[in-house]
């Protein structure tokens, strides 16, 4: 059953750009839309995330071929709300600020379709290791595309960067725009488009 | 061949019978036309743009300048990099480069106004397929775009004359906002002529009314569009009027005031973004209107034209949809 | 394993029952932190507020509020080092633009001045009505006058010591902090003077 045409770096790789989550895949949005307007958000958003696909990906695969298919369903979310709220546990009692700026958002990884779309389509299927490697790359490929709309948000609607000044307020009026929804959606489509437009060339010059 | 703009509608809506799927214009207009309908409406808005030069100073021109500059610049710009047909001097983009402008405050930043305009043009217009496939009316989401970027900026206003270059005057309230924040109610002569504080063009209900007769006696617009937003505006505001008059404003006062006219006549009737069929374009209209009193009257905002137009551009083609006229001889459904 | 009801019953319930046990574990491992944690942001909150105040008493009162609701309103005492009162500190919230505005109020001893206000809380357009947080507009509540009411102005410097100025194009959060304030202050200055009474009599 174990995918022996791949190999294990590229169950790690393909989440980055080829399979990504958000740009490719599209799921996950709700959370990178919300926490990323700021890197550090976005930052503690995909750590909270990584470690939750992972752990629960790994579960899920160690007991698929004990859970019978009628409540696999139910089995997994017990599982990953289970994590979901060790994370958050784990957050509100070491970071209290990260956790208060997170907001309710941490809770809802519970329902991030990243997390349940890997436990079903790859770990419910796959060994433990295979299943943990995908896991680590959907997380990271996650974890990139926030920083990145994070870093573009945080430059144009605060003027910083990781809390520091980069764009003084003496020459750039923040786009306040960039810290609200709109501004997430505006960013997270040009980069969809960004790497639709270098893949597209990538599959040209391969032909 | 159609004369204008509203026959291309109303052949667009009998069309059903040959099988034509309807579609908002421009269609059976061959290209000259283009140019032409679009050199007409900046003619008409000629008037507003000399008001509001007369009233804000030289700086006021600069704005529209840059305004257009960005919008045809950048619409030149993408369709070079499209590898399209370049027909960025066909007036269209000029069009939404004047009027983002004379939605803005008189000291608005040229910076601001020149993003605005690019905003207008690549993502509103460019990005939905270019002229006749937008779904929004650009102008409008460039300023929807500014005032969710600058915030503060764009509802910094001036008095008239208070300074030629706009930048160290005194700043002001609009009349809504006086209206909406201390209850205050603005003389309706001063609002008809222009001389309170607001946005470029839509101080000045004169200039504005003017531009507009101009372009329905040319037949480019559809008289249904600006009669149903202005009606529902003065009708249902007059409701509330008489309900209380002391709390609420008269209907005059909501026709006249803000951007109602200016929407009226050149945003509500933009003929890519509003309904093609004549039923269709009552509802849109007439709604549009009704949410513009609501934003203003209970929203969080002291305008609500611009939101109100932008919400029902959305609706547009479920109201095409909905309200296609039936074949002859077609059973109920 | 086969799909039948009693494998369903069996490994939902065994799941069900592990992370709910490791979870209490976690969560009684954890909790003493995360209570701490509250304590010490409720603490730094009020002796922002209270100047010269080294530890508080609460006062606990429950109180019948609008359409009936009960709720407790939690006063605290703040004390210097000799153990003498220095002020009140107490939680008022309004309804902003987007969200609620959670303070944090200081009232001075007389009960006719605040002492600081801090906003805990807010989620109010950034660049605009997130200005209320920034020092140059709770400063204006260091020493405001609360009798009769707070007032806000706009555009005006203020004149009376019962005004502040609200943030420039940010009127509805300005307007929900000064409503806020005002509502919550008559409740704590009912509660306060019913306290003081039956000492006095």
């Amino acid at each position: 059953m174990a995918p022996s045409h791949r190999t294990l770096a590229g169950e790690i790789t393909k989440g980055l750009l080829v399979e990504n989550p958000v740009a490719r895949l599209i799921l996950g949005i709700c959370s990178s839309l919300a926490v990323t307007n700021t890197v550090i958000n976005g930052l503690a958003m995909g750590l909270a995330v990584i470690f939750v696909t992972v752990a629960s990906s790994a579960l899920v695969s160690m007991v698929r071929k004990v859970v019978p298919g009628g409540v696999r369903i139910a089995t997994y979310i017990v599982i990953i709300s289970g994590f979901v709220t060790l994370a958050d546990l784990f957050l509100r009692a070491f970071f209290p600020d990260i956790s208060k700026t997170l907001g309710p958002y941490v809770p809802l990884i519970v329902v991030n379709c990243i997390i349940m779309a890997r436990a079903e389509v790859f770990a419910a299927k796959y060994p433990v290791v295979p299943s943990i490697a995908d896991a680590i790359g959907m997380g990271a490929g996650y974890t990139w595309v926030l920083l990145a709309i994070g870093a573009v948000r945080e430059i144009l609607g605060s003027g910083t960067i990781l809390g520091y000044t980069v764009l003084s307020e003496k020459v750039f009026t923040p786009w306040t725009v960039m810290v609200l929804p709109p501004g997430a959606f505006l960013t997270l489509g040009f980069l969809i488009g960004l790497i639709n437009y270098v893949t597209m060339r990538r599959a040209r010059k391969t032909r | 061949m159609a004369d204008t703009v509203e026959d291309v509608k109303e052949a667009s809506g009998a069309g059903e019978k040959t099988g034509i799927v309807v579609s908002s214009s421009p269609h059976v207009l061959t290209t000259e036309n283009i140019p032409r309908i679009m050199y007409s409406v900046v003619a008409a808005l000629i008037p507003a743009i000399g008001v509001s030069v007369y009233l804000f100073g030289l700086r006021a021109l600069l704005l529209i300048a840059v305004c257009i500059t960005g919008a045809v610049g950048s619409e030149y710009a993408v369709q070079r990099l499209r590898g399209k047909p370049v027909k960025a001097w066909d007036g269209s983009a000029a069009i939404t480069g004047i009027l983002l402008a004379l939605t803005l405050p008189p000291g608005f930043p040229f910076f601001g106004a020149f993003l605005g305009s690019v905003f207008a043009i690549v993502i509103a217009k460019q990005i939905f397929g270019g002229l006749g496939y937008n779904i929004f009316n650009p102008a409008l989401l460039g300023r929807a775009f500014l005032q969710a970027t600058y915030p503060v900026l764009i509802t910094t206003w001036v008095e008239p004359f208070a300074s030629a270059w706009g930048v160290d005057a005194v700043s002001a309230a609009t009349p809504l906002a006086l209206m909406k924040f201390e209850g205050r109610l603005s003389p309706h002569m001063a609002l008809f002529f222009g001389n309170v504080a607001g946005s470029l063009g839509e101080t000045s209900a004169l200039a504005i009314l003017a531009g507009g007769l101009y372009l329905r006696y040319k037949g480019y617009i559809n008289w249904k569009l600006p009669l149903g937003y202005l009606g529902a505006v003065a009708a249902f505001g007059g409701i509330f009027y008489l309900i209380n008059p002391a709390r609420y404003p008269d209907p005059l006062f909501h026709v006249l005031s803000g951007g109602a006219m200016l929407g009226a006549w050149f945003m509500v009737t933009d003929m890519v973004t509003s309904p093609t069929t004549p039923s269709g374009q009552w509802i849109f209209a007439v709604a549009a209107g009704v949410i513009a009193v609501v934003i203003r009257l209970f929203g969080g905002l002291p305008e609500g034209v611009m939101y109100s137009i932008l919400l029902m551009n959305a609706v547009v083609p479920l109201l095409n949809r909905w309200t296609r006229p039936k074949v002859f001889g077609e059973a109920a459904r | 394993m086969k799909n039948s009801s009693a494998a369903m019953v069996i490994v939902l319930t065994v799941t069900t029952v592990v992370v709910g046990g490791i979870l209490a574990g976690f969560f009684h491992l954890v909790y003493p932190r995360i209570e701490a944690n509250r304590i010490a942001e409720e603490k730094r909150a009020i002796f922002a507020v209270l100047q010269g105040a080294e530890k508080y008493d609460v006062i606990e009162k429950e109180i019948t509020g609008a359409k009936g609701k009960k709720e407790v309103v939690r006063i605290f005492k703040g004390l210097n080092a000799a153990g003498e009162t220095v002020g009140y500190a107490f939680i008022a919230e309004g309804p902003g633009f987007q969200g609620t505005i959670k303070m944090m109020v200081g009232l001075n001893i007389d009960l006719k001045k605040l002492t600081a206000m801090k906003v805990l809380e807010q989620v109010e357009t950034p660049g605009l009505g997130n200005k209320i947080s920034e020092a140059r507009f709770t400063d204006q509540f260091s020493g405001l006058l609360i009798e009769p009411r707070i007032e806000y102005l706009k555009n005006r410097k203020p004149e009376k010591p019962n005004e502040i100025q609200a943030v420039t194009g940010a009127t509805i959060s300005s307007k929900a902090v000064v409503n806020g304030l005002n509502g919550r202050i008559n409740i704590i200055l009912g509660i306060l003077v019913a306290e003081a009474k039956p000492k006095e009599g």
